[in-house]
Formats: C-alpha cells, sequence, structure tokens
C-alpha cells in the first residue's frame, strides 16, 4: 500500500514541477515586472495615461455589449432548437462546429473582405449609391465577436434545457399555473446558472481576444491590443507597461471567471434523471419566423467559410480584389514558393498535440483517480490558464524563458511550449470525461487479479480512455492550428505559422493571399475533425461545451 | 486456506474504523459479514484485500503473514458489487485477464477459461461483451473471472444487491454451489440477512467496527447475544426489563415496566438489574381473549414450565398473504409485533382484545 501511493505521488510530484516551471514563475515573472525597476513603476505610468484608462474601459464595455449580444442570439436559438421543431432546424446542429473550425484569425478578415472599406458588398452598394458606414471600430468590434463567440452561450443554454426535467414543469402546471407562467417560474431558475456562466465565459474570452480587436479596433484602443503592441512595439517593447497591462487583464478575467464559479456552484440545482421534452411541431408563421432566425444565424456564422474560399481563388492586385475573376495562382505560390507556415504549423501542432495529450492524460488521472497531498495544487494549477489570455501567456514565456538557465526564445519549442500551456485546462477537462464515470472497482478488479496498479493503468485504465484522448487530441489539434495570439508573441523570424502569417498578410490588406493560408488553415483544421466523426465515430462535441 | 486477523486496527477517511478486531475464519468457510451500513464490513473486506492498509495488528492467510503484501501479490478472488467486468473486453478476455497475468497462455488458458465459464453457465457467451449481458449474466462472469485463478480466499462485497430478486436468489444457488464445489474459504459481505442465513456456514454479525457475534446462522438467530445482533438477525421485539441473577440456560420471570411478568429464558449468566427481552414475533402466539393457548404453537417445554400469557389490545394489522403482522398493545405498556402464520391468521381486527402467549424458551434475557 505504502509503496503503490509512492509512485503516484512521485508522478504528480513531477507534474506540479513542470507547472511550476512553464506556469507559474513566467505568470509571476510577469506579475512582479508590472511593479519594474527603479522609478519606472508600471502602476504610476497606468495611472498617468488617460489612453490606458480608456483602454480598459473600452474592454469592459465591449465585453458587456458582446455578452449581452451573445446571449440574446444564443439563448432563444437554443430554447427553440430543444423545444420547437421548426423548417431547417437540421442546420443548426452544425453550429458547434463553425466556432472550433473557425480560428481566431479568420472572421475578422473574411468581415473585411465582405463590408471593409473595399469590400465585396461595400462596393456593390456603393456602385448604387448606398454608403455602408465604417466597419471599423464599434460596429465592426461587436458584430464580428458576437458571430464568433455566441456558439458558447448557445451551447451552454441547449444542454441546460435539454437536461431539464419537463415533469417540474408539468407539476407546476398541474398545481395551477398557466404553461408560460411555469415555464417562466420553474425551468428559467433552473436553467438561469448555465446562461450565466456561458455568458461570462464569453465575456473572458472578449477580454482575452487579440486576432479580432488588433485588425479591427485600431480606432479603438482595448487592453490586449495595448498590451500587445507594449510587448513587441516597433520603438523597443516596454517591459514594465506591458506586465501592468497584463495584470490588468488577468485581475479582470480572474474576477469574472469566480463569479462564474460562484455562480455555477449556487446554481448546482440537484435535477433528478427526468423525462426530456418532446419538440413542439411549429407550423405557419411562427415556424417560418423561428426558422428564418435560425438560418440567418447560421448563414452569417457560415460566411467566413464562404468568402474565405471565394477569397482564396479571386484575382488581386495588390490589396485590390477583382470579384468575378477566379485564379489558382495563391495557392499556387503557396505551396511552390511559401509553403514555411504551412510547414511550421504542421509540425509545431503535432508534437505539441502529442506531448500534451499524454501530459492531460497522466495529470487528469492523477486528479481523478489518485488522489493525494499533492493533487488540489495540480488540480488548480492545471486551470490556471484559463484564466490567462494567450497574449499573457506570450509575453511570460518570453519574459521568463529569454535569458537564464533555460533558454527558449527564439527557438520552436517557445512555441510548441505556448500551444501546450494555453490548451492545457481543455486537454485535462476531455481526458478526465470518461475517468468519473469509471468506478475504482474495475482498477481493483485487475489488481486483485494479480495485475500491478501501473500495470493495471496501462492494461484496463488506458484502453477505456481512449475514445476520450483521441477526441481531446483532435480538439487540441484543430485549436493550436488556430492559435494566434500567443505565438504571434514568442514567435521568431521564419517561424510563423499559418495563423500569423494570416495576420501578416491582412495587415499588409493582402486578403487574397491571406485567405490562401486562410484556406489551408481551414482545411488542415476540418479534415481531422471530418475523418475522427466520420470514420472512427468520435464522440467531439458531447454534452461538455 | 484460513484467514487469521489478529488485534487489526483500520483507519478510513481519517477515522479509526476498526479497532482491534480478532478473527478466524477456518480453511473453507463460507464466512459472511453482516451489518448495516458504515458498520465497517466492508473496510474489513478491503482490509483483507489489501485495498486498505492495516495501522494495527496482523492478517494471515493459511499461516503465511500477508499485512504488508500489496493486494496484487495476495492470490485473492474479487466480486464486486457492480461487477467491474472491464467493458471493453470481451466475456472470454475478462476471465482470461487474471491467468494471463499469470502467464497462462494457448490451449491451457482456452481451456480452463471455457471451463470456468461453463461452470457458471456462461459458455456459449464468451464473445459478448459485458454490456450486452443481464445483470445477472454480468455476476456470474465476475464470479467466473474470480474463481478461475484459483485464489486462496474468494472476497465478495455485496455482489448480489444490485440484483432483482428472483435474480438475487438464482444467483445465490451459483454461488453457494461453486464455493462448496471447490471449498474455497469465502468472505461475503451483505446487510441482507436472508442472504446471510442462507449461504452461510458462519456469520460475523458487525456493529460500529466490532464483531458482535460470530456463529453458524442458527446460533446467529436462535441464540443472539445481544439485542443488536437479535433484533439485525430478523426483527425482534427488544423490550427494557428488570431481572434476578441468573446461570446461563435459567429461565424465570423478568419484569417489564409496568408491572407484567414474563418468563424468560437467559442463554448467558446475567447480573441483577436492567436487562433486555428479546421475543421475535413469530415466537409470539396470539389467541383470543379467553381461549385456550393452542398447544401446537408452544414448544413441548412450556407444559411444564407454564407458558406465560398476557393480555393485549390489536393496533394495527397488516396483512401479508402467508401470514398477518400484528402490533398489539401489551396491556398498558408497550407495543409488540406479533406474526401468525396459522389458520385464519388474519381473523383479529384492529382493537381487539387478544392474548400474547410467550414460550418461554423462546423468549431470551439478555444483557442491557
Amino acid at each position: 500500500m505504502r509503496s503503490m501511493r509512492s509512485i503516484w505521488f512521485w508522478l504528480s510530484a513531477a507534474a506540479l514541477v513542470l507547472l511550476i516551471v512553464f506556469l507559474v514563475i513566467p505568470l509571476a515573472t510577469m506579475l512582479t515586472g508590472s511593479f519594474g525597476g527603479g522609478e519606472r513603476n508600471g502602476w504610476a505610468m497606468l495611472a498617468a495615461d488617460p489612453r490606458y484608462l480608456t483602454a480598459i474601459i473600452n474592454t469592459l464595455l465591449l465585453g458587456l455589449a458582446v455578452t449581452a449580444t451573445t446571449t440574446l442570439i444564443g439563448v432563444p436559438l437554443a430554447y427553440f432548437t430543444a423545444r420547437f421543431d421548426f423548417p431547417g432546424k437540421g442546420i443548426v446542429a452544425v453550429l458547434p462546429l463553425v466556432t472550433l473550425v473557425i480560428p481566431e484569425v479568420i472572421p475578422a478578415q473574411t468581415w473585411l473582405m465582405m463590408v471593409g472599406n473595399n469590400g465585396l458588398i461595400t462596393r456593390y452598394l456603393a456602385a448604387r449609391d448606398i454608403d455602408l458606414p465604417s466597419f471599423y471600430g464599434w460596429p465592426g468590434l461587436v458584430t464580428v465577436m458576437t458571430f464568433t463567440y455566441y456558439t458558447y452561450v448557445y451551447i451552454g443554454t441547449l444542454a441546460a434545457i435539454r437536461g431539464f426535467d419537463v415533469q417540474l414543469e408539468e407539476a407546476a402546471q398541474s398545481l395551477g399555473t398557466s404553461p408560460v407562467r411555469s415555464r417562466l417560474k420553474v425551468m428559467l431558475p433552473v436553467v438561469l446558472p448555465a446562461v450565466l456562466a456561458s455568458s461570462l465565459l464569453v465575456f473572458t474570452l472578449v477580454v482575452g481576444n487579440f486576432a479580432t480587436a488588433t485588425i479591427l479596433g485600431n480606432r479603438v484602443p482595448l487592453l490586449s491590443v495595448l498590451t500587445y503592441q507594449a510587448a513587441v512595439s516597433e520603438g523597443g517593447s516596454d517591459p514594465v507597461m506591458q506586465s501592468t497591462l497584463a495584470s490588468v487583464s488577468v485581475a479582470m478575467i480572474m474576477a469574472v471567471l469566480f463569479l462564474q464559479r460562484w455562480i455555477v456552484s449556487r446554481g448546482r440545482h440537484q435535477v433528478t434523471q427526468g423525462r426530456g421534452a418532446v419538440a413542439a411541431r411549429l407550423r405557419g408563421g411562427a415556424g417560418l419566423v423561428i426558422g428564418a432566425f435560425a438560418a440567418v444565424v447560421v448563414v452569417v456564422s457560415l460566411m467566413p467559410l464562404v468568402s474565405i474560399i471565394v477569397g482564396a481563388f479571386t484575382v488581386s492586385r495588390g490589396p485590390v480584389m477583382r470579384w468575378g475573376e477566379w485564379t489558382t495562382a495563391h495557392l499556387e505560390r503557396l505551396i511552390t514558393s511559401a509553403p514555411g507556415p504551412v510547414l511550421n504549423s504542421l509540425a509545431y501542432s503535432a508534437v505539441a498535440t502529442t506531448i500534451g495529450i499524454a501530459f492531460s492524460a497522466l495529470v487528469s488521472y492523477l486528479i481523478v483517480k489518485k488522489r493525494n497531498p499533492l493533487t488540489p495544487w495540480l488540480d488548480y494549477l492545471a486551470a490556471l490558464p484559463l484564466a490567462l489570455s494567450g497574449t499573457i501567456i506570450g509575453i511570460g514565456l518570453v519574459l521568463t524563458f529569454n535569458t537564464g538557465y533555460l533558454q527558449l526564445t527564439g527557438t520552436a519549442s517557445i512555441i510548441v511550449l505556448a500551444y501546450i500551456v494555453r490548451r492545457l485546462p481543455f486537454g485535462i477537462r476531455n481526458a478526465s470525461s470518461t475517468l468519473y464515470n469509471l468506478p475504482d472497482s474495475i482498477e481493483e478488479a485487475s489488481i486483485s487479479l494479480g495485475v500491478p496498479p501501473v500495470a493495471t493503468f496501462f492494461k484496463v485504465v488506458l484502453p477505456l480512455m481512449l475514445p476520450a484522448i483521441a477526441a481531446a487530441a483532435v480538439l487540441t489539434w484543430t485549436t493550436t492550428v488556430a492559435e494566434l495570439s500567443a505565438s504571434i508573441i514568442v514567435y521568431s523570424g521564419g517561424r510563423e505559422t499559418m495563423p500569423i502569417q494570416v495576420y501578416k498578410l491582412i495587415d499588409s490588406n493582402l486578403m487574397a493571399q491571406a485567405s490562401a493560408y486562410g484556406l489551408v488553415l481551414v482545411a488542415v483544421i476540418l479534415i481531422p475533425i471530418i475523418v475522427a466523426t466520420k470514420v472512427f465515430r468520435i464522440d467531439l462535441f458531447g454534452s461538455r461545451g | 486456506m484460513g484467514i487469521q486477523i489478529d488485534d487489526l486496527a483500520v483507519a478510513y477517511g481519517g477515522q479509526r474504523v476498526i479497532d482491534g478486531l480478532q478473527l478466524a475464519i477456518e480453511p473453507g468457510t463460507f464466512f459472511t459479514l453482516l451489518g448495516p451500513s458504515g458498520c465497517g464490513k466492508t473496510t474489513l473486506l478491503r482490509t483483507i484485500a489489501g485495498f486498505l492498509a492495516a495501522e494495527r495488528g496482523s492478517l494471515k492467510f493459511g499461516g503465511t503473514d500477508v499485512t504488508r503484501l500489496p493486494p496484487h501479490q495476495r492470490d485473492i478472488g474479487m466480486v464486486f458489487q457492480d461487477y467491474a467486468l472491464f467493458p471493453d473486453k470481451t466475456v472470454f478476455d475478462n476471465v482470461a485477464y487474471g491467468l494471463r497475468a499469470r502467464k497462462v497462455a494457448g490451449p491451457a488458458l482456452r481451456e480452463r477459461v471455457a471451463a470456468a465459464l461453463d461452470r457458471v453457465g456462461l459458455g456459449h457467451l464468451g464473445d459478448r461483451h459485458p454490456a450486452a449481458l443481464s445483470g445477472g449474466q454480468r455476476q456470474r462472469v465476475a464470479l467466473a473471472r474470480a474463481l478461475v485463478i484459483q485464489p486462496r480466499v474468494l472476497l465478495m462485497d455485496e455482489p448480489l444487491s444490485n440484483l432483482d430478486a428472483k435474480l438475487r436468489v438464482q444467483v445465490r444457488e451459483t454461488i453457494i454451489t461453486l464455493q462448496r464445489e471447490a471449498r474455497i474459504t469465502t468472505v461475503f459481505v451483505t446487510h441482507d440477512r436472508e442472504e446471510a442465513l442462507a449461504m452461510s456456514d458462519r456469520i460475523g454479525v458487525m456493529n460500529q467496527g466490532r464483531l458482535e457475534q460470530v456463529g453458524t446462522p442458527a446460533e446467529i438467530y436462535r441464540e443472539p447475544r445481544t439485542g443488536y445482533v437479535a433484533d439485525f438477525v430478523g426483527g425482534a421485539n427488544l423490550l427494557p426489563v428488570q431481572t434476578a441473577a441468573r446461570e446461563a440456560g435459567d429461565v424465570g420471570p423478568v419484569t417489564i415496566d409496568g408491572g407484567t411478568t414474563i418468563q424468560a429464558r437467559a442463554p448467558a449468566r446475567l447480573v441483577a438489574g436492567a436487562a433486555v427481552l428479546v421475543a421475535r414475533p413469530e415466537d409470539i402466539g396470539l389467541v383470543g381473549r379467553g381461549e385456550p393457548a393452542p398447544a401446537a404453537a408452544l414448544a413441548a417445554a412450556v407444559t411444564t414450565i407454564g407458558a406465560s400469557t398476557q393480555a393485549g389490545t390489536v393496533t394495527h394489522r397488516q396483512y401479508l398473504g402467508g401470514k398477518t403482522s400484528y402490533r398489539v398493545r401489551l396491556g398498558d405498556g408497550p407495543t409488540l409485533t406479533v406474526d401468525v402464520q396459522n389458520g385464519a391468521h388474519d381473523r383479529f381486527e384492529p382493537g381487539a382484545a387478544v392474548s400474547l402467549v410467550f414460550d418461554p424458551t423462546r423468549t431470551l434475557v439478555l444483557a442491557a
């Protein structure tokens, strides 16, 4: 017994050391950096320059606005999908895919191709004397982020409504409340915590968002953009200011995450396994209105995918897109003369997926099945990246590993490291999903039959974890291939990944070339998903959002 | 192979659940640990298996000290409440698992697995996965898996409690047959007294981490040493009484509150003072007030010593088909449960004036 415990204990200790070196120390280095050296105190500078205060206020406003709009779209869509049948309901099922498939960097670009200054729709309308307001700034930020993030609210709310026991509603009706009132009085309180939790998640994502913010927000100072600029600005980076700004956004996200946890823990009503609702068929006007609403949402969500295909094959002269004239030149040039970013992305993500998944599987096993005095720490630290935006993780890694005993800045390993750290909480959540359902007696049965504990893990537990691990691997692959905000801070010349390349091309206003890389990026994401779900029948989007 | 437990202490969840436990199980015995949830019976079983460590004391299998041996080296077979079959492996591979760990392979492996599956009547289901089996079939596979390795000791943790009543009786029979055939020392944990009485060679009744009494099923049922055992092994009426000092086996009067006197037997020595009267519902006769006690309802000894007959009033009645269970108020005193099986057993209405007939040999007085 004593010897059996020690091996898991030492594995936990080893995992903890890795987390401290690659997560806690970078975070601490970054946060303490805000106090600067000598007279340069970041907090004093923050208070002195009104631009920073404006950025903080703008970030909060944008967070609130997008939280509101995503809730307004996501909740009704989830409610109608769960409770009603309407024309075109089938296509709503593809929604969870959309958020995964479209990398952070793509939506802003594709919206610009359509309604930007030189966009397809802008030009079409301008030819008919209709002037669209500029898409840059607030309109673009809110629109793009709304359609990037509403799926989180949709998925969270849908799961809650599906899990709701209709018998409670029937009980309320049997006690004399009208159907509408009983729905409001009984279902709403049960579903509300899930809605709030997913809305707050959207808030944290908006605060951390870099790609959309920097592409569309050049007239609106935002925290994530200023942080990035402080880290990599042309005239030499400002470590004190980047630390200060990063600390502000860490504090902001932490506060919201604690609020979210508190809501979730309070809202955990013991809902017994009840009966799900049978979807009511909507006919006539109501069905058409709801069907049209859903259709608009789905079409707008899929628009980036369509426009990236169109853009990749459209003839361009510098920044000018010649809509309606087709060519394969962009893709040919990408393959023959500039395949670097594609190869880099594939290599970095492959390594990050392999290491990240092995580590996640081990840590989730230790957390769920081998509790010891170290596991609570392991549990907390592994969830920590949830509170850190990519920008912050990137800054922390660069600050920590640019000098000293472990010099990684300028190497490929720091990009891989950024990928692994960012993805860690999700990998662990995916890998542990089956572990919670695996009774301890299965392992004990194997041990009682004479197989030692470590061999039992490999012979009994690991095979049962495989579907979850495979799902986690696919999801890790898709998200690391699409990663931008951390890698753009840690990468060095010649190590551009596809999202970085897309970002740079957008910055140079070369939309067609950006689309070509974007198309390859989407293909690299989509193909594993299709293979996993269709060929291996892996459940990637189980009830967990 | 026998099991010898000396001065065992086990802590679980920061609390000492078992302290100074002493138990010897003879080779080949079917031994049942019986008790309510939280009494420590599963803790004791898991300590024997090695999943929980002993803080103090020793544990021997057939004279070999296994106290510090990790579970996978103890050579045990274990059957779990939730079956614990490996869901990704076929029935055959489940049963073969322990043999493969013992480096059995080829025809010998196939032969032994097939024989083990045949013995539980599932020889034809080797290719199935556990999900395709019924609960009873799953537990038979688990049994075959535990027995095929010919363990030194078979440990079973409430193996029948997830099965419905009919299957429970069937699987119970399979377990007994296989255990008797192999004569393998077995420790069986349950909270179901009927299971314990029907299956065991010996039963240990547990209460708060202690073994309250160890004996054959008949001893435990007929000669309980404490009121707790009497009540747990088959619902008993327990009444606080006053008694004079007694030698073991003495039959004599005890006084219930309110002054009623009943003849009762003391299975063990008693000092004078407070004691507890134990009367099983089926051991109390019920007749209409003034009717003579039916001779058949009483043991022969009654005629020599004389039954105690007490006036009572029926307060509640539950008709149960084969018998009727009454609640009867004894004079102005306590209310007792009385089960009547013979004749028109449901003939007394609530409110009926009745007489309770106590058989002195079956009415016990125990130390409080």
